[in-house]
């Protein structure tokens, strides 16, 4: 398998603070892998290492095999544009249109212009007047008209209005049918871009805790609730990765397949049983219970 | 398109402010250069005499008026243009290589700009009523050799200079620029206190223009690669 992207023990500090912390994966060519994990768990970073707009303090990076650190070859390959982008004072949409496709060999102007159309985005006020929505929206805009062999969407989701992210959601599987690439996705949004995903890498805290197929993610865990009691005795026979109790009920979301075994255990004791999602997952290992590295076959050294 | 040509272009793709504005600003300075003059005359000065002339030769608006906007572009052009440069996949060498020739081309710009209206200032005797804007001490006094070596060179000298604060700003923050200033302050008063006994009166007598040039390329040139290495390490967030 061709792994356009790699990292081997990347590791990035910021002072005393590791932003980032032993992080090791490798994303196939052609992928769409969302990045999931709480504010601060270091998404950001590992994106920003990947682009080349920064460097680990220690261990590699790896893009289409090359470092990609002041590499023009790779970083013509690449897009990202980070979800608090900054741009040029009095910079206006003409200016960003106007200046992608020097930078960016793939560009494709149609696309910008359909995109421009078809989220509004407002020609006349200056970039830094645009509202959070609007600026998402021109983020999308550059990620995905420079036809980038890695592309970077980091929170592309921000701010959008639910028509918008619908769009996106279209416009996005359309391009990569039409133009596939390897894509990494930062959200919050699980929910509504987990039908997007065939990997998955989670972070916590600097670190890589669980990456997989999107697939084998959903028979990753299971989710029971009910009664504290009953709900005890049926994760006894499974690692807990996260626990949530009101009064007398609890839900936990524990590692294990939902299996007929596993059905009939939660009908005995009456409890609920249901897969995890990625969404639980997120939560259950974002609630910092759960901080082993769980690598699954797919993204993984 | 090579890289540095794009990230030149990143620059001047905002045509009004390394083209318009300055040219706002020059005419500025001289409609404030002839309310002075006005004032001066209606004060009782004699236009055309030799007083007068002397007087209206040492006006430094046109050098100085612009120094603060050239500085502030210099700042601009690394400060908030770094991190869209990185995002649009620029490398940092090909990107201050790109700003520098940007840099340049501004310089040049207002180089020609002042010596086309040198040229009307002096085939105008003085804009017909005395006012000298153009052809003062500060700019070679109606030599052009003079006038566009000092304004090129003025200019690209403000803007790289800028550059390496905006450049200090984006490497650390803040305190940057204020260890910035503070170092070339002391580095430039240690300097001083060492060349002062060194400055005899032949040496004063010995003084050529090309030195202060020579002084503007070696300012440019370690202002440039200064700049290289903040940013080599510079991070976005």
């Amino acid at each position: 398998m061709t792994h356009a992207i790699e990292l081997l023990s990347a590791t990035r500090s910021f002072r005393s603070d590791d932003a980032v912390q032993d992080v090791t994966l490798a994303v196939p060519e052609g992928a769409i892998c969302g990045v999931l994990g709480r504010n601060g768990a270091g998404k950001t970073t590992v994106m920003s290492l990947i682009s080349g707009q920064d460097r680990p303090t220690t261990g590699r990076v790896l893009v289409d095999g090359e470092d990609p650190f002041e590499n023009e070859a790779v970083l013509s390959r690449i897009s990202f544009v980070r979800d608090n982008q900054r741009y040029p004072d009095d910079y206006f949409l003409h200016h960003v249109l106007g200046i992608a496709p020097a930078f960016a060999p793939y560009w494709d102007g149609e696309l910008a212009a359909e995109l421009v159309e078809r989220f509004r985005l407002p020609r006349k006020p200056a970039i830094r007047k645009f509202s959070r929505g609007q600026l998402s929206a021109v983020a999308i805009v550059l990620g995905l008209a420079s036809r980038s062999p890695i592309t970077l969407l980091d929170e592309p989701y921000l701010g959008l209005d639910a028509t918008a992210r619908g769009l996106f959601h279209d416009i996005l599987l359309r391009d990569l049918g039409l133009y596939p690439r390897t894509l990494l996705l930062s959200t919050h949004l699980i929910d509504e871009s987990e039908s997007l995903f065939d990997h998955i890498v989670l972070m916590d805290r600097g670190r890589v805790v669980l990456r997989t197929e999107a697939e084998e993610a959903r028979h990753l865990a299971m989710c029971v609730s009910g009664v504290a009691d009953a709900v005890q005795a049926f994760a006894a026979d499974y690692p807990v990765l996260y626990s949530h109790s009101i009064g007398g009920l609890q839900t936990s979301t524990v590692t294990g397949r939902l299996d007929d075994d596993a059905r009939s255990r939660a009908a005995t004791l009456g409890v609920r049983v249901k897969g995890a999602s990625l969404q639980d997952l997120a939560v259950a290992y974002g609630s910092g219970d759960a901080l082993q590295d769980s690598s699954k076959e797919g993204i993984s050294a | 398109m090579n890289s540095i040509q794009a990230a030149t272009r990143l620059h001047l793709t905002k045509k009004n402010m390394t083209f318009g504005v300055p040219l706002q600003i020059v005419g500025l300075i001289a409609v404030i250069s002839a309310l002075i003059v006005l004032i001066i005359w209606r004060a009782g000065g004699t236009p055309g005499s030799e007083e007068w002339i002397d007087g209206a030769r040492s006006n430094g608006g046109m050098v100085f008026g612009l120094l603060g906007f050239l500085v502030y572009m210099g700042v601009q052009s690394i400060a908030t243009t770094f991190p869209f440069a990185l995002t649009l996949g620029s490398t940092r060498k090909a990107f201050v290589a790109g700003t520098l020739v940007w840099a340049a081309v501004t310089s040049a710009y207002l180089a020609l700009i002042y010596a086309v209206l040198l040229l009307v200032e002096l085939a105008t005797d003085h804009w017909f009523v005395g006012i000298y804007i153009f052809d003062v001490y500060y700019l070679g006094t109606g030599n052009l050799l003079i006038l566009l070596p000092t304004v090129f060179l003025g200019s690209l000298g403000a803007l790289t200079i800028g550059a390496l604060f905006g450049a200090s700003w984006a490497r650390f923050g803040n305190r940057g620029p204020i260890f910035l200033g503070a170092g070339l302050a002391i580095v430039l008063l240690g300097l001083l206190a060492l060349v002062i006994p060194l400055i005899t009166g032949s040496v004063l007598a010995d003084f050529r223009l090309w030195w202060l040039a020579a002084a503007a390329v070696v300012i440019i040139a370690v202002s440039a690669v200064m700049t290289l290495q903040l940013l080599r390490s510079a991070v976005v967030r």
